[in-house]
């Protein structure tokens, strides 16, 4: 008896904590359906018709289709690159044989002191780097972004090829591989588990950052989700329901990736953490 | 593989990494610090100023409030979510009905963007039509009623509170997946040998996470230093800085203000004071050799 009511009391904290965090989320909606005269005046009412005129007009106010496909094709193109680029050196960095075994480790730590540098003493040389170079567009925050991961994916690759064992890759040398064989044919094969990993922790950086680009981005052309809201905010802040409608389309889809992947999604975000 | 360790050949497996680790990596670093020794007004060439920058620094009494700001930020975050998301991770895993829901959803917030996370929060946290206020007037507890944010003293509180609420659930999940570690079979010979709730938390489940602890701890000393898009969207930084932590006070002044010198003064102090806040904490809860926790 004892035993079931503790286990009511827990199931009441359990669905009363739920609630409580999922309270913001739920208010947004509201809010998004609301008219701005009613989140002012009546700031408690729930609105007083279900309309989406709100959702209508923001966007007429701004092509959040557009924002969409910038964010996706940045995302992919960088985590893209990150993989072509990240998936050979840590081979090298884990496999290759050198003289000097110091060598090789201090290339190791050296790529991840990235882990420790906060991308805010970044920003502004990065920006004029690329003006220096001449690069613009989306390709000014693809390559930041591409270099952003790769003490991350270092740490994750070296980690996970050194835990297998290296007659797989002495077996395709024997049998006559290539470089370019051995790390498409067999090397990415064996790391597939990590490169979901890795794929989804830095999609899902890419995906919400901000701060980078609102600094590399000129054109509004250009602009990805993150930057777009911050625009939309900064440009009709007294629209508060048309933000929030913009928000609740921003988060939507979030959300149904996230519903839809979620043991990846938590498996790349905690990836790391657990081992220490 | 000694067949493919040819010099060539490393070379073409670790350049391109290098090169882009170099250009968008070491060599800002190293340019962040140079022009922290600058007066730049992003007209002109850079022009040397010795450390005046770092003198005007200490004396900046923005600087010491931002400083303050962000340790308050650090605290408020290391205990809620070291110790309080443990408690929310020990709910989770008592195999309640729904419990799997429940983490879906409490881990949610953790993958919005944070700017929305910042939006979102000025509709509950704003003094006049915000959910809190118009609650707690609605209750007649107007004397509970605060400037949550808009004020001097409130905001790098909310903000604190703002980034507990998104980090919560992640935090909760990285604990769950220790908890999974933890065989049963500890856990059932305690409860036979009737140690209670409490003991079998304190004796066993916390020793035995030691090391999920501490990554935790990093997670969110890391995370809480580089809290941005929240103070922007919620107060600004404001009124009058008084809720600026180091990262947007060195983004205002660069990119407000462009004091570009002053500002990547500021970013260069703000990532070796997190740095050797880091190396402390990794000093603190380092192996003991002959510790007896596992």
């Amino acid at each position: 008896m004892k035993r079931k009511v503790q286990r009511g009391i827990l199931h009441v904290i359990l669905y009363t904590f739920v609630l409580i965090m999922m309270v913001p989320l739920i208010w947004l909606v509201v809010i998004s359906f609301k008219t701005n005269r009613e989140i002012l005046t009546q700031p408690l009412q729930l609105p007083s018709t279900w309309s989406f005129v709100n959702y209508k007009e923001a966007l007429e106010l701004l092509d959040i289709f557009r924002l969409f496909f910038n964010t996706f094709i940045i995302a992919v193109t960088a985590v893209v690159l990150q993989l072509i680029i990240t998936i050979p050196s840590s081979l090298a960095v884990s496999r290759m044989v050198f003289k000097r075994k110091r060598v090789q480790t201090a290339i190791y730590s050296f790529l991840l002191i990235g882990l420790a540098i906060s991308p805010f003493v970044l920003l502004f040389p990065i920006y004029r780097i690329n003006f220096f170079l001449g690069i613009s567009g989306k390709w000014a925050l693809i390559l930041p972004y591409v270099t952003m991961g790769i003490s991350f994916n270092t740490l994750i690759f070296v980690g996970f090829i050194k835990t297998v064992p290296s007659e797989l890759d002495e077996a395709a040398v024997i049998d006559g591989a290539n470089l370019f064989q051995l790390i498409v044919k067999v090397i990415t094969p064996v790391v597939k588990p990590a490169i979901a990993t890795v794929i989804v922790f830095n999609a899902l950086y890419i995906w919400n950052e901000y701060p980078f680009a609102a600094i590399m981005l000129n054109d509004a052309a250009d602009y990805t989700l993150a930057r777009g809201i911050a625009f939309f905010k900064g440009t009709y802040n007294v629209n508060y329901a048309g933000i929030a409608a913009y928000s609740v389309l921003i988060i939507i889809p979030e959300l149904i990736i996230y519903a839809l992947f979620q043991n990846s999604i938590v498996e790349g975000m905690t990836a790391g953490a657990v081992k220490g | 593989m000694q067949w493919y360790s040819k010099t060539r050949n490393k070379i073409i497996l670790l350049a391109p990494t290098l090169i882009f680790y170099l250009i968008y990596m070491i060599v800002p670093v190293l340019l962040a610090i140079g022009y922290s020794l600058t007066r730049y007004a992003g007209v002109g060439k850079p022009v040397l100023n010795d450390f005046k920058n770092y003198t005007r620094a200490f004396s900046d009494p923005y600087f010491a409030l931002a400083i303050k700001n962000t340790g308050i930020l650090l605290l408020v975050s290391f205990v809620m979510l070291v110790c309080g998301s443990f408690f929310v991770a020990i709910l989770l895993n008592q195999k309640l009905r729904l419990a799997t829901v429940s983490k879906a959803l409490v881990f949610s917030p953790a993958i919005i963007a944070s700017i929305i996370v910042g939006i979102l929060w000025g509709y509950i946290l704003d003094p006049s039509t915000g959910l809190i206020n118009n609650l707690l007037h609605a209750m007649n507890l107007d004397m509970l009623c605060q400037t949550w944010i808009g004020d001097k003293h409130w905001g790098i509180y909310s903000i604190s509170m703002v980034y507990v609420w998104q980090q919560c659930g992640f935090i909760a999940t990285i604990y769950l997946a220790g908890l999974g570690t933890i065989p049963n079979d500890v856990l059932e010979a305690a409860e036979i040998d009737g140690a209670s709730f409490w003991q079998k938390l304190v004796r066993i489940t916390v020793p035995m996470l030691k090391r999920t602890v501490i990554s935790v701890g990093v997670l969110v000393i890391t995370g809480s230093l580089k809290v941005f898009e929240i103070v922007q969207q919620l107060t600004n930084g404001g009124p009058a800085h008084s809720s600026e932590t180091l990262v947007t006070y060195s983004y205002s002044l660069t990119f407000g203000s462009r004091e570009y010198g002053y500002g990547m003064t500021l970013a260069t102090l703000t990532f070796l004071i997190s740095f050797v806040i880091m190396m402390f904490y990794l000093y603190l809860t380092r192996d003991k050799e002959s510790g007896g926790m596992v």
